[in-house]
């Protein structure tokens, strides 16, 4: 430990965006985190989440010593004895059910960066293909759309572009500082379409916000097609060297009239065609984000597919203020899905979506839990998880509970105890973000960057710690031969030429390439044709649709007259991140608790005001929420929004774990059918 | 002297600002203790961002009669001295922004000091609609602005195609 004033530069992993923060310390405790000036992606600037680490790290709650399940309820452990034990029972699973009845899970309670990369290797080293994460119900929907039209889901040019368009996310709370970029390009004339069933934070600077019905993009996407074929206003050079399955696509989109989408939609016909224009005026510079919106549908990949094509219709892709593609870190690869393949053990959810594993070597968490609950197809009889609360966050909560109980072993790293720890047999204490030191390649800036390792507890394992100890109990030390996770970090690194030492003299991070534009017009495009591909053979191979065929929500098609309202859930708030963060004062403060989103016509229709408790029902289950009045122009008649993660009102009581986009496997969590009924 | 810009062209009422201010004062994210207020009227879709903008005729200063309010030589920041304050509230009533706050708790006025010359609110913008820049530079900022207003307008209006 240090003493006296001192600053420390790292990132934060509060979310997903990795900012540049500086640490400041007193006498080895962090006091304060603001954002680091040389950062290239936030510029010193920082969300308050980032802020409150300080808050999270020594929280009087955090777990800190191994805890053990026993008949007097939790008991506290040395770490030795925990790994012992847990490395004894996991032996144990896999001498009568074999390697593959144990499945590794991570989530983001720690914030992941290679970690999950020694997690995947873990279970290969074991003989187990059931890798399983909470990639699989947020951000792999949209790599697969994107990757399956263009090969890799490109980054948008946002400060480049001359129009954005946003499709089901909200930057300021999803992805603070990627709101800076927004208003850049705003500050360079920009236009900006928002297309959301909700008025979100960032919808309130839209030129156009296009309030579209939940899960009904896939209609708009495809009637902006038409327009831009109707206009003439699509890039036939493009189109001509670089795409396939074009003439399919006109004729496809010729049903989709203004009129039609605004049937479907909600969309008035005349903003169809003013969006159309204003994308088409601004191409090739027409940046485009799909947010985790899309991906919680029964049609999701198609829709995300549908809207993927624009760019390459507008001849938008690979451009300056377009779409960028970046070349990935030259990292080392700790995965060993090439040495070791081990798809013929029937990775869980293959047979059904065998899409997710081809792209991600991810598991279906929703087929686990049915294989945990019924031995089929194989028995799932161990988990161990870090980070993960699924009994939170996955769809039907009271099923992911009763199935990881009938576990022979659930084991939980955290960093506190939560809705998950509460059925584990074994709970370890997690290492937070700035109590280890990884490597993170920011692909937009192509700078590969080292974390910090500030603060450190004495039972508190890091990732790697915690999978080599497990390892060399279990026989498969081999697999794990660097030292600490510092030597895994020096191997990693090596191919980029960089040296440890340089990054830590540049904890901003360091290029490891400079980014280039046209690499993909002139070499091709990472997809099995090389072209970008309007109509995907692969897909059509495994028997789904050629083309981003629209389909309509299940709400639409066929309306369940007894449950009129049609649910969104899991739209995110600025201050808490799926489960978590809810135990932090402060936040508590500004945002106290769970609240359902209503229009005032319902409101009124209802009899309910703001406050008053309803009751939703789903075919999966019911939960209790205070009702939140809305503006008339922030939500839809008809539409509720409730954010998933209170534990005092969980959501996932009534999200389908039955129901799921088939290609993704993703399950219907944003178009639910439920009936109100005042409390 | 540097003050905190404010561009509700760009603001979206994400409250980041507020909270981090609220925290400064406070140590909590109670929203009243902020100096720097943003109001969201979904009506009209406008977020306003409003924070003390340290007049070089500064009427709270003026009007101040226990000499409580003052300017700090560094930052060019009016401050007010909580231990001189007498509770009198005349500085709110002779801001015409609505940028004094009065605390019952302390029984003192309170507004933004600027944070000694690093702005918590400027640090927690992620639009970056508030920006920590010299007054002179602010007709510039400005005009930035109503250029891209207008480059948008004319483009909107040429009826593309």
């Amino acid at each position: 430990m240090q003493t006296g004033p001192e600053i420390r530069h790292s990132l934060c992993r509060m979310c997903d965006d990795r900012c540049g923060i500086d640490v400041h310390l007193e006498d080895g405790r962090i006091v304060d985190i603001l954002g680091n000036k040389e950062h290239p992606w936030n510029r010193g600037r920082l969300c308050v989440k980032a802020r409150a680490a300080v808050d999270m790290i020594y929280h009087p709650d955090r777990v800190l010593t191994p805890l053990k399940r026993t008949a007097d309820g939790w008991e506290q452990i040395p770490l030795d004895q925990a790994l012992d034990e847990i490395a004894g029972r996991l032996a144990d699973v896999r001498d009568r059910y074999g390697a593959r009845s144990i499945g590794v899970w991570k989530g983001e309670a720690i914030g992941f960066g290679q970690q999950e990369t020694v997690a995947r290797r873990f279970a290969h080293a074991l003989g187990s293909p059931n890798y399983l994460s909470n990639d699989s119900m947020c951000y792999v929907g949209r790599y697969m759309g994107f990757t399956l039209v263009d090969g890799a889901w490109p980054i948008p040019d946002l400060e480049n572009a001359r129009c954005i368009v946003l499709w089901g996310a909200n930057p300021p709370y999803a992805h603070p500082n990627m709101t800076q970029y927004i208003t850049a390009a705003r500050r360079k004339g920009a236009t900006l379409v928002v297309v959301d069933p909700r008025m979100s934070a960032i919808a309130r600077r839209a030129d156009i916000h296009a309030q579209v019905r939940p899960g009904t993009d896939g209609a708009l996407a495809w009637g902006l097609v038409r327009q831009f074929v109707e206009m003439d206003a699509y890039d036939k050079d493009f189109v001509e060297d670089h795409t396939i399955g074009f003439a399919k696509v006109v004729d496809y989109a010729r049903t989709f009239t203004p009129e039609m989408v605004e049937a479907e939609t909600g969309l008035p016909a005349a903003t169809v065609k003013a969006m159309a224009r204003m994308m088409a005026d601004a191409a090739p510079r027409m940046a485009a984000y799909v947010g985790n919106g899309l991906e919680h549908h029964e049609n999701g990949v198609g829709n995300i597919r549908a809207i993927a094509m624009i760019d390459g219709l507008l001849g938008a892709l690979d451009r300056e203020g377009g779409t960028l593609f970046k070349e990935p870190a030259p990292l080392r690869d700790l995965t060993l899905y090439d040495e070791m393949p081990l798809r013929h053990l029937s990775p869980l959810g293959t047979d059904r979506f065998p899409v997710l594993y081809d792209m991600r070597q991810e598991c279906h968490t929703m087929t686990a839990m049915e294989a945990i609950l019924s031995d089929e197809p194989y028995p799932l009889r161990a988990l161990v998880m870090t980070g993960a609360n699924p009994a939170s966050t996955n769809p039907n909560s009271p099923k992911v509970l009763e199935a990881l109980r009938s576990l022979d072993l659930l084991v939980v790293r955290d960093l506190f105890m939560t809705e998950t720890t509460a059925v584990a047999d074994y709970v370890l204490p997690a290492a937070s973000f700035l109590e280890r030191t990884e490597l993170h390649a920011h692909a937009k800036h192509q700078i590969v960057s080292l974390t910090d390792k500030v603060v450190s507890w004495s039972d508190v394992q890091g990732e790697y710690d915690f999978w080599h100890d497990l390892a060399v109990r279990l026989g498969i030390g081999e697999y794990f031969p660097w030292e600490d996770e510092t030597a895994l970090n020096r191997w990693l690194l090596e191919p980029t030429g960089l040296s440890l030492e340089t990054l830590e003299a540049h904890r901003e991070g360091v290029e490891y390439s400079p980014p280039r534009v046209g690499r993909r017009r002139q070499a091709g495009f990472d997809t099995p044709s090389g072209k970008v591909e309007f109509a995907s053979a692969y897909l059509k191979d495994l028997g789904y649709d050629e083309l981003p065929v629209y389909h309509r929500p299940a709400y639409r098609r066929e309306p369940d007259a007894a449950r009129p309202f049609v649910l969104m859930t899991g739209a995110r708030k600025l201050l808490y991140l799926h489960s978590r963060f809810r135990n932090i004062p402060r936040f508590r403060t500004a945002i106290p608790g769970p609240e359902v989103e209503m229009h005032p016509d319902d409101a009124a229709a209802l009899g309910v005001a703001d406050g008053d408790t309803i009751r939703l029902t789903s075919p999966i289950g019911a939960v209790d929420l205070p009702v939140k009045v809305v503006a008339e122009n922030e939500i839809l008649p008809g539409n509720l929004q409730v954010t998933h993660g209170w534990r005092e009102a969980n959501v996932n009581l009534v999200t389908h774990d039955d129901r799921f986009d088939p290609v993704s496997g993703f399950p219907l969590m944003k178009s639910i059918e439920v009936s109100v009924q005042k409390v | 002297m540097r003050i905190v810009a404010v561009d509700p062209d760009a603001c979206v009422a994400c409250r980041d600002c507020e909270y981090a201010c609220a925290f400064r004062q406070s140590g909590d994210f109670a929203r009243s203790a902020s100096h720097i207020r943003v109001n969201f009227y979904a009506d009209e879709r406008a977020c306003v961002p409003l924070t003390c903008m340290h007049c070089e005729d500064a009427w709270c200063l003026a009007v101040c009669p226990a000499a409580a309010i003052d300017r700090d030589p560094g930052t060019g920041a009016v401050t007010i001295d909580a231990t001189r304050c007498a509770g009198c509230k005349m500085c709110l009533l002779a801001c015409p922004y609505g940028n004094i706050h009065f605390n019952a708790e302390t029984g003192v006025s309170a507004k933004c000091d600027l944070c000694g010359g690093d702005p918590m609110c400027v640090r927690a913008c992620i639009s970056g609609a508030l920006r920590y820049v010299d007054a002179e530079e602010l007709a510039d900022l400005r005009r930035e602005v109503v250029d891209a207003s207008l480059k948008r307008l004319l483009r909107l209006s040429k009826g593309v195609r």
